[in-house]
């Protein structure tokens, strides 16, 4: 993959600005890409709009990704295909899953993993969309994690 | 004897107050990345004529020093910067309030570092914030 740009591709709409959620998730997705070559396929690829909201911190974001660049968006903007709802701990606890090496999926052995699957049966996370689109949230989780 | 916040002597409180919290002994004990600043934007209606920090040298679980400075001075020499006006540094010691939550509200900022490291270390980030609230605080409003 060639050199590319990543700050210039990603673009805060204005009132995004001031969302702390998103400059982190944002952040967090540009160093990734910045630092890992490995999580740069996943973000050509990823089309589509996934929505985060920290119900604690009462604060929503949306990601629009479309293939190389992504808008991030305060609040819930447009239908995203993704919502994800969950504590403000939890969303931190998802960028921190482990994935297995070389399959880069998160490994639901782990115990962070498995807080996170038996909050998502008890509802205390919940993620709408995840069965339609379940290649975008594993593209995502890829993306945000920080291991 | 409560010390002013923020200044010489709540920093050396905290300190203290940071060294004798086992809960960031054991969360801390893996940190090797270097100084953080707590930065108070300046309020001069409250005496902060400029921002100014908490300026914390902690490393392995140890607090080694902890100095009232200047932000400028601060973000020099620290590794990460996380910076909030005065009234929400209050609120955060005063409520112990989730600092990750501060974050995505906005109500504070991490100017300096490496994002990827911090969100790793979140648990050792709240037990340092969190030995705030052990100091018994004056608060300039």
């Amino acid at each position: 993959m060639g050199t590319l740009d990543y700050t210039a591709r990603i673009e805060f709409e204005a009132n995004a600005q001031d969302n702390g959620l998103a400059q982190m998730v944002a952040g967090l997705i540009l160093q990734n890409l910045q630092e890992h070559p490995s999580k740069r396929e996943d973000f050509a690829r990823l089309r589509g709009r996934i929505a985060i909201v920290a119900e604690d911190a009462e604060v929503a974001m949306t990601l629009d990704f479309t293939g190389n660049m992504l808008t991030v968006h305060n609040g819930i903007a447009g239908i995203p295909d993704v919502t994800v709802r969950a504590g403000s701990d939890d969303i931190v606890q998802m960028s921190l899953l482990e994935l297995i090496p070389r399959l880069g999926l998160p490994n639901l052995l782990a115990q962070n993993a498995r807080a996170i699957v038996q909050k998502t049966q008890n509802g205390q996370v919940r993620v709408y969309g995840a069965l339609l689109h379940m290649p975008m949230l594993l593209r995502l989780t890829r993306l945000l994690s920080v291991n | 004897m409560a010390h002013l916040f923020p200044s010489e002597t709540w920093a050396a409180a905290y300190q203290s107050a940071v060294n004798n919290n086992p809960r960031y002994k054991v969360a801390g004990k893996d940190w090797t990345h270097g100084k953080v600043a707590l930065i108070v934007k300046a309020d001069a209606s409250i005496g902060i004529e400029r921002d100014m920090a908490i300026l914390l040298d902690v490393d392995a679980g140890v607090c080694h020093g902890a100095t009232y400075t200047t932000a400028d001075a601060a973000r020099e020499s620290a590794a990460f910067a996380v910076e909030g006006p005065y009234d929400n540094w209050k609120k955060l010691i005063i409520e112990n309030l989730d600092p990750i939550k501060s974050l995505m509200q906005g109500k504070l900022k991490l100017t300096k570092g490496h994002l990827p490291t911090m969100i790793r270390y979140v648990e050792s980030s709240k037990q340092l914030l969190s030995s705030a609230q052990d100091i018994a605080t004056e608060f300039r409003r």
